[in-house]
């Protein structure tokens, strides 16, 4: 049972592994951990060109929120 | 890192949220709100989910970013993910990571040039499909240019614009990305070029109330994206008028191509063409060129109307129905051609016009391109014009027709599209050479069938040449062949009940052809059509020719017309005469079939024609013609011979009627010989007994002369009869049917032996007034017989009654009495008077005989010297060969005659 789970735990990992390689490859800007979120989700089903479409949002939000709290910090 | 457990998606939402912005959860509520509706919203993604699909895809963009290596690399991993199995979705998980994908060599400042890289990367994809790989040859088209346009902003987002056109799109008008940008929470978003991206990214997804401003084309984009933009709008428009700029024509040509009326350019019914708008301002030559490049969508419209209306037609046949395939063949070419044409033009929309003038579509241009489709659209234009109402067979012809050009391009066409209708053609004839099967539902081929024709008729009216339906590329003969073919199988099946399968008649393998191999077959007239028609033609006649001599002795059939309907058994028909010779002497009204046919049986059985078949024997018959009265048995008796099934064929009631006929004459000029020979033998009988009674020998030696002149004429009459007539055109038959290819050549030689043993027997309309004359003797002949009975009963009642006086006489005197008493001397002498005064009576009447026989002879022998054929004129020297009658006749001399006598009187 133990050994089982360990293999599924060794699989795991290296597929994250793999999935975090192709991720560097394209240049997602992803971390390991927004990956993990990003697989789980992909895994329950949700559509990617939604969750794509939300993770540039936020980050474009975030974006801009840093820009605008630089200026004011700035200014 | 925990295992891949379930948590809720809002849960994992959430985490993304903060981990993305880096803030705490609280701060990120409304980015989280946002995130749950959009993920919520749950629209079914609008990508296949195929994870090969979005693996390439991968590889496509690393190539295209000139990172070979990483695409290796890539599929090594992709393999390896593939190996492991624990992801089930696979294809979502990578198409987010291609979703974020960023060429890395560009530096990613997002938030300054977003706005920009949106404006101009949508309005180019905006009306394809949301796949960027769906046309690839734009794309490559359109990067360079695009790169260089957006030089000074670094248009690092040109896949992440495509990238999210597949997500706003079906986003709807539901949950705008606005309630994120704009909301309470949100930070100053004041970047002008979002309004215009989120404006353009209304109107695709279909909703009809976009927020509209800018939805023009060319897009109103941020001022500082095409700068270049309106200076090439300009330059492109040409001749720098307030026209309408040459684009717009352009347009509206394309759609005139298809047939569909431009803004501009539009059907002009009454004059049947198309015509610009007069009142649309337009320089001349774009006005020209416009309506030279309109003709097409003229040519278009004709054909496509008439595949149209023809299409739906059922009655137009298979050929038809070929024709029009062929031709919407050509018409997809042409669209082809069209959307190609198309796609260019919204490029160069898409992009603006900013592609250089290199690649512009101009009317010249199209002017250039459109030629080869035009000849190809005007040959099919005069095509549909030329085969307007023909079909089958015909149509072929009239395609065939218009192959013969010397342009091979054009030929190269009405080859392939002849290829095509006359597939249909070379399937009908293969299924009738071969099997003998006509499916022929819309009368196309150029073989037709009467159904209403029984069979025993089939081989001479059943099937027939449909001489418009012959396709001008197979030659008559070729056709005539053809429906020989068929005709010999069907007959073979229907009439000789022949069950061998086709296959086992032609041992050649049939092949069906593909529509190129018909083309070429057709065209090719010396080579393999003709071979394949000779080789089923000789194969399929010769079995037929086979099985009716085998199992139907059609040779032996008409051996024994010729002998026993024209007489050539001569000991079974003079034995057959002697035997009748009592029963015709009789009244036609007393005679019975019945006592005929025993009596034909009887001489069947005496004389050599016991040997031939019983097949032959049983069909021998007696048969007695339509008696008018006062007719004797010898005027109504004729031999019938009984035919039927396949033997019919050849043998037909017209050929029995004349058959009929030919032994009538036959047999009344034998039965001339018969009295003759009768006459002759009583003459050689009596002259002895006669001898005795010298005041007889003026009227014997009468006789004697005429009937040696009747011998002479009939024996000259059989001699032409039989050597010239029958036995010539016997050989010539025989000859024939030995070497016959054919039902067809049988058939045709026999009837040209009867129709010449008919004429030569002076049985035609020709030469009926011989024949009254050949009759006329033929009654003299008679006469004389009964005559010289008469005068030889009497004869003969005086010889013995002289001898019976001489012998009563003697027998009184041996008894010493007197021989004779005075009365009885005197009743003698009276009796014997009596006799001598018939005796001049006869004489006279000879003489009358002599003198009407002669009168008829020489009449004949003048319309023999005067008619056309050479035989006749031959019989008549015969006949005449002393020139006994000539000098009798004048009118016998004709031209010889007479050119002889005005020599004599200038002399």
């Amino acid at each position: 049972m133990a050994s089982a789970a360990s293999t599924n735990m060794n699989a795991v990992r290296e597929t994250m592994d793999v999935l975090l390689e192709i991720s560097r490859l394209l240049n997602t800007g992803l971390d390991m951990e927004s990956l993990s979120i990003c697989v789980r989700l992909c895994e329950q089903g949700i559509n990617p060109e939604a969750l794509s479409s939300v993770i540039k949002e936020l980050r474009r939000a975030s974006d801009t929120l840093k820009a605008s709290e630089n200026s004011t910090s700035q200014g | 890192m925990a295992a891949l457990d379930q948590k809720s998606p809002n849960v994992l939402l959430q985490s993304l949220c903060c981990r993305i912005t880096g803030k705490s959860e609280a701060d990120v509520a409304y980015q989280f709100q946002y995130a749950v509706r959009v993920i919520g919203s749950n629209y079914a993604p609008t990508i296949e989910r195929d994870e090969f699909l979005v693996s390439e895809k991968i590889k496509k963009e690393l190539l295209k970013q000139r990172r070979e290596a990483d695409a290796a690399l890539f599929s090594e991993l992709h393999r390896k993910l593939q190996t492991q199995g624990v992801l089930k979705h696979r294809w979502s998980i990578l198409y987010l990571l291609l979703s974020l994908c960023e060429d890395p060599r560009k530096p990613s400042n997002r938030v300054g040039n977003y706005g920009t890289v949106f404006a101009q990367a949508l309005p180019r994809d905006a009306h394809s499909t949301p796949f960027y790989y769906a046309r690839p040859q734009s794309l490559s088209l359109s990067y360079p240019e695009r790169s260089v346009l957006a030089a000074h902003n670094a248009s690092s987002m040109g896949t992440s614009g495509i990238g999210s056109l597949g997500v706003y799109p079906v986003n709807g008008p539901g949950p705008s990305p606005q309630s994120l940008l704009t909301g309470p929470g949100a930070q100053p978003i004041a970047d002008p070029s979002r309004g215009s991206r989120l404006a353009w990214a209304l109107p695709v997804s279909g909703s009809p109330s976009g927020p509209s401003p800018p939805t023009s084309r060319p897009p109103a984009g941020p001022a500082s994206v095409p700068a270049a933009r309106p200076l090439q709008r300009l330059r492109r428009d040409g001749d720098g008028s307030a026209e309408i700029s040459e684009a717009a024509l352009v347009r509206d040509i394309l759609y005139v191509f298809q047939g569909i009326d431009g803004k501009f350019i539009k059907m002009c019914s009454p004059e049947n063409c198309y015509k610009i708008d007069s009142k649309v301002p337009l320089c001349k030559s774009l006005r020209d060129t416009s309506s030279r490049l309109a003709e097409l969508g003229w040519l278009h419209n004709k054909v496509r109307k008439y595949t149209d209306s023809r299409s739906l037609d059922r009655a137009f046949g298979l050929v038809g129905q070929s024709f029009c395939a062929s031709l919407h063949q050509e018409l997809k070419e042409y669209y082809r051609l069209l959307s190609v044409l198309h796609a260019q033009l919204q490029v160069e929309d898409d992009q603006g016009v900013n592609v250089g003038v290199d690649s512009t579509l101009t009317l010249r241009r199209l002017l250039v391109w459109t030629y080869d489709p035009k000849i190809r659209l005007k040959t099919l234009a005069a095509l549909v014009d030329y085969c307007q109402g023909r079909k089958g067979g015909e149509l072929a012809s009239a395609v065939h027709a218009y192959g013969k050009t010397g342009d091979p391009h054009m030929r190269a066409l009405v080859q392939h599209i002849l290829g095509l209708v006359s597939h249909p053609i070379l399937n009908f004839l293969y299924r009738w050479i071969y099997d003998g099967e006509l499916e022929d539902t819309y009368h196309e081929f150029f073989v037709a069938s009467d159904p209403t024709v029984k069979t025993d008729r089939l081989w001479h009216d059943k099937y027939s040449l449909r001489k418009s339906m012959i396709p001008s590329f197979i030659t008559m003969d070729q056709a005539r062949k053809v429906l020989l073919i068929g005709k010999s199988i069907n007959f073979l099946h229907q009439v000789c009940h022949d069950r061998t399968p086709p296959g086992k008649i032609l041992p050649a393998s049939k092949s069906t052809d593909s529509p190129k191999d018909a083309a070429e077959l057709f065209t090719d007239l010396e080579g393999a059509f003709q071979s394949k028609i000779d080789a089923a033609y000789f194969e399929t006649s010769k079995y037929l020719l086979d099985v009716l001599n085998k199992n139907y002795q059609l040779l032996d059939h008409l051996q024994a017309m010729r002998r026993y309907l024209l007489l050539g058994q001569g000991d079974f028909i003079r034995h057959l005469m002697d035997l009748l010779k009592p029963e015709l002497a009789r009244a036609a009204t007393t005679l019975y079939q019945h006592n005929l046919t025993g009596i034909l049986e009887t001489a069947v059985r005496a004389t050599n024609a016991q040997f031939d078949s019983p097949e032959i024997l049983k069909r021998l018959d007696v048969r007695l013609l339509e008696v008018s009265p006062g007719d004797t048995g010898w005027d109504v008796f004729s031999l019938d011979y009984h035919v039927d099934g396949p033997i019919a064929t050849v043998f037909t009631r017209d050929c029995m009627s004349h058959y009929l006929r030919v032994f009538n004459f036959l047999w009344r000029a034998k039965r001339m010989e018969y009295i003759l020979t009768d006459i002759w033998k009583s003459q050689m009988c009596n002259a002895k007994l006669l001898k005795s009674m010298p005041e007889l020998s003026g009227v014997l030696h009468q006789c004697h002369i005429l009937a040696s002149e009747m011998v002479h004429f009939i024996h000259q009459m059989q001699y032409y009869i039989t050597f010239e007539v029958l036995e010539c055109s016997w050989d010539e038959l025989w000859n024939k049917v030995q070497q016959a290819q054919d039902l067809d050549h049988i058939i045709a030689a026999h009837d040209v032996f009867l129709d010449t043993i008919i004429s030569r027997c002076l049985l035609d309309s020709n030469s009926r007034s011989l024949l009254n004359q050949l009759r006329a003797v033929f009654d003299q002949i008679i006469e004389f017989q009964n005559a010289q009975d008469t005068l030889y009963r009497s004869a003969l009642e005086e010889l013995q009654l002289r001898v019976q006086y001489e012998d009563s006489k003697r027998q009184r005197q041996q008894e010493g009495e007197w021989g004779v008493t005075a009365e009885q001397e005197a009743a003698e002498n009276k009796r014997v008077q009596d006799f001598k005064d018939t005796i001049p009576k006869m004489c006279s009447q000879l003489r009358l005989l002599t003198h009407f026989y002669q009168g008829i002879v020489q009449e004949f022998l003048r319309l023999l010297m005067t008619s056309s054929d050479e035989s006749l004129q031959f019989l008549s020297f015969r006949l005449d060969f002393n020139e006994h009658y000539k000098a009798r006749d004048p009118r016998l001399r004709p031209s010889l005659g007479a050119t002889r006598g005005r020599r004599s009187s200038n002399i």
